[in-house]
């Protein structure tokens, strides 16, 4: 067991959003811009004189790691502002209670190799955190028919992951004046590892970002949709290395697959209007493309080891979609599911592209190591968990719609008969 | 067994006179010292570099018929596609083992100026044609392994016709996957049009393929069947040293493989060459489960590859035998000798071909007849019809 990771966030709030602040969010902002601009400029020096103390004291003084703390968590601060992962105004200072805080460990003995490579070792996560927060123009990552306002896919404007659940959030807040739990958690997650890195860069502890999802473990609601991990990790090297390749023939067979499930889904689309629910021959067979599809992308991405088959079996692979079976669907929801599913289109998108760098760095370490890192995995099995359940509401398999947060509540366990009463010879 | 003999001995005959005896031809008559020393110095490189290649190939292959039924535990994906992924992981071992020699290959080739591109090219190139190597072993194994459930060790009877189905139908589209095609020149259009109507062939389009920036070889191929029937002609071979006359020999000749049936030739020997290798492999996979089971697999794979090998000297004499029909058709249209002459000692000094390679080397490795044969043939044709 290790031990917990020395930047963690802490999460008060209650999900209420003003909608006047929220409407005006960006523009209210426009002072804690210059600010955090000035006190950026100053922690370029703060930097490098930290990192050279650090290399030759093995440690970073008090000061200056209270000075880079308090910079950290309000960035951190300033970010949620924005993301609408937090509602109230946030203090120019870096104080905590803000309702998405950060608590920092005091300063702790640094590995002076690490330190000295920081930056070089510090670029793997730099990527993952411009998944998470980018905002430029350049190569994207596109999966399936995710859009949104911003265009992805290669060449385009690449947003990162936060800031297309914030532009959605946007107008859930404005409409209902609450942040939607799934969107806060995920931002969550994104904000407490982007705080991890920019820690690490910063030289406020040695301790690499941890990508996993789920450390701490945290809770969320019941979902008909979940996925079923059993795999132990390990990877064979040179399954790994010819991955792509070997993928081919599921490539062939998922193209051709996916055309079927295309008019599959237009068929179940319409019975499911008439009769309002999925008649179980095409509910099954859009469930086994859905679970074949999935075992597709967690082999080429290596989140699991095996060869997957062909079928798209129930429990036949170790990363493994649990669908529902079918159940009765409200009309109103069916008729516009295509429109709806845009904002989880856009979201399962961008979950892809941490799932995708995920597969790139872990493809190095994979044949290095023959293992995949747990926290690369359960990255991963969280961005295809959502795009699982984003694939279920789409092709009309359940009408709950996907949850983003990074954790799912355990289903109720099926009740069980009462035990017979023992009878006692007399 | 009566019916395979048959059909091999309907397909046997040429239109080469069977009675033509080729005059000698002294190479050294022919092409300068310097000339002959080069060719030799560079084919004896490619040769035993690829007797090298061709031994490490078996012997990985050897290995993983050996051990590499423990990659079943890397699957999850039922019996055919675990004989799948067998295939595949066997393909990309050989790859691997490969590389050094094809790298040595291209080295080699580039140091004497025959290939011009790069490494990078290279590698990408050769890591997609990997990738059209796994989609085929993929789809051959998902066609014995399929069969195999119903016939079990008789898979290969049902297996030989779909395989002969497939060479025919990639024998058609194969003119539509020739990349960075275009049209020709009027002049040599004009040409291509006389040449084909001479040898009664009509309506076969005439291609150039712009290939010049990666080889200087000369080449030009006949593919299609029917409707897709074409003559592509590399851009190497319309520059200097050749001229419009050696041109219009080359024509002639890859008219004259459309004007011989030869590429429903080659699908027939393909076929009857098959049937008796898948024989083979299914007798030899059969002690090991047979390919009902992916455990087989790899047995499967060296069992095939070595046949195919043993086969190897027989496939080239087949092929050799074609082109020196098309040479003769050619020499027929054009009647022009002295031009197929100067061609054929312009590919010696352009490809670095040798003139009059060992005999053991043209057996296992000649597709086509040696330079010294067709500049003979070409000499026996003229004596025929002076």
């Amino acid at each position: 067991m290790t031990s917990p990771h020395p930047i963690r966030l802490v999460v008060a709030d209650e999900l209420r959003r003003s909608r006047l602040t929220v409407f005006f969010r960006l523009i209210l902002a426009l002072p804690h811009y210059l600010w955090v601009a000035a006190w950026s400029l100053l922690m370029v020096l703060v930097v490098f004189v930290n990192w050279l103390i650090t290399l030759v004291a093995g440690r970073t003084p008090k000061a200056l790691h209270d000075f880079t703390a308090a910079y950290v968590r309000y960035v951190t601060h300033l970010v949620a502002y924005l993301l609408l992962t937090a509602n109230p105004y946030p203090l120019f200072t870096g104080t905590e209670n803000y309702p998405i805080d950060l608590e920092v460990d005091p300063p702790a003995p640094q590995r002076r190799l690490v330190t000295l490579f920081r930056v070089v070792l510090a670029l793997p996560a730099l990527v993952f955190e411009a998944i998470f927060l980018a905002t430029f123009a350049g190569g994207g990552y596109s999966q399936g028919s995710g859009s949104s306002s911003a265009e992805y896919g290669a060449g385009g404007a690449t947003v990162g992951l936060l800031w297309t659940v914030a532009f959605f959030a946007w107008f859930v807040c404005l409409f209902l004046g609450r942040m939607p739990l799934g969107f806060r958690s995920l931002q969550a997650y994104g904000l407490r590892y982007c705080a991890q890195v920019w820690a690490y860069f910063l030289f406020l502890t040695d301790r690499y970002p941890n990508l996993d999802p789920v450390d701490p473990p945290s809770t969320g609601p019941v979902h008909p949709v979940g996925l079923v991990v059993t795999d132990d990790l390990r990877r064979s090297r040179l399954t790994v290395f010819f991955r792509l390749l070997l993928a081919l023939p599921h490539f062939v067979w998922l193209a051709l697959w996916s055309v079927a499930a295309f008019f599959a889904a237009i068929a179940n689309w319409f019975a499911t209007l008439v009769v309002g629910r999925s008649p179980s021959a095409l509910h099954r067979f859009l469930s086994a493309y859905v679970r074949y599809e999935y075992h597709v992308f967690s082999f080429v991405a290596l989140t699991a080891n095996p060869f997957p088959g062909f079928t798209g079996i129930a429990g036949s692979y170790p990363v493994d979609p649990e669908l529902p079976a079918s159940e009765p669907q409200r009309r109103l929801v069916t008729g516009f599911r295509l429109f709806l599913a845009i904002p989880a289109l856009a979201v399962s998108s961008s979950l892809g592209g941490l799932a995708l760098v995920a597969a790139f760095f872990g493809w190095f370490v994979a044949l290095a190591l023959g293992r995949m890192p747990r926290s690369f995995r359960e990255a991963q099995a969280y961005a295809f968990r959502y795009g699982a359940q984003t694939s279920a509401y789409l092709l009309i398999l359940t009408d709950r719609y996907p949850y983003s947060g990074p954790s799912l509540g355990e289903p109720e366990p099926e009740p069980q008969p009462e035990p017979e009463p023992a009878v006692v010879p007399a | 067994m009566a019916a395979w003999l048959v059909a091999v001995y309907l397909l046997w005959p040429t239109a080469v006179p069977d009675d033509l005896k080729l005059p000698p031809v002294d190479e050294s008559r022919i092409f300068d010292d310097a000339l002959l020393d080069r060719t030799d110095t560079y084919e004896r490189f490619l040769r035993w570099n690829g007797i090298a290649a061709q031994l490490v190939l078996l012997a990985v292959l050897a290995l993983f018929a050996w051990r590499g039924w423990r990659f079943m535990r890397e699957s999850a994906a039922g019996r055919i596609g675990t004989g799948m992924l067998l295939g595949m992981i066997g393909l990309a071992l050989v790859w691997i083992a490969q590389l050094p020699f094809a790298a040595a290959d291209l080295w080699w080739q580039k140091r004497y100026d025959v290939v011009q591109a790069g490494y990078l090219e290279w590698a990408f190139e050769n890591w997609f044609s990997l990738g059209a190597e796994f989609l085929f072993i993929c789809f051959w194994l998902l066609v014995t392994m399929a069969l195999a459930a119903p016939l079990r060790d008789r898979w290969w009877i049902g297996a030989a016709p779909v395989f002969a189905g497939l060479a025919l139908l990639f024998a058609f589209i194969t003119p539509y996957l020739v990349p960075d095609q275009h049209d020709p020149s009027p002049t040599l259009a004009a040409d291509a049009h006389e040449i084909s109507r001479e040898e009664h062939l009509e309506g076969i389009d005439l291609k150039v393929q712009k290939i010049g920036d990666l080889t200087d070889a000369p080449n030009a191929f006949a593919a299609g069947l029917g409707p897709s029937r074409r003559v592509v002609v590399w851009d190497t071979l319309l520059r200097p040293p050749f001229d419009r006359e050696e041109v219009r020999v080359v024509l002639a000749h890859e008219y004259g493989h459309h004007k011989s049936q030869h590429v429903w030739k080659g699908v027939a020997w393909y076929t009857l060459l098959s049937l008796p290798i898948l024989f083979v492999v299914a007798r030899v996979a059969a002690r090991w489960g047979g390919l009902y089971t992916p455990r087989a697999v790899p047995v499967a794979l060296f069992a095939l590859v070595v046949a195919y090998v043993i086969v190897q000297p027989f496939d080239n004499l087949v092929s050799r035998r074609m082109e020196a029909e098309a040479d003769w058709v050619a020499l027929n249209t054009t009647r022009d000798p002295q031009d197929a002459r100067d061609l054929f000692e312009k590919f010696s000094e352009t490809a670095l071909q040798e003139p009059d390679p060992p005999e053991w080397a043209h057996l296992f490795f000649d597709t086509h007849p040696s330079i010294v044969e067709r500049i003979g043939e070409a000499t026996a044709w003229e004596q025929r019809n002076r």
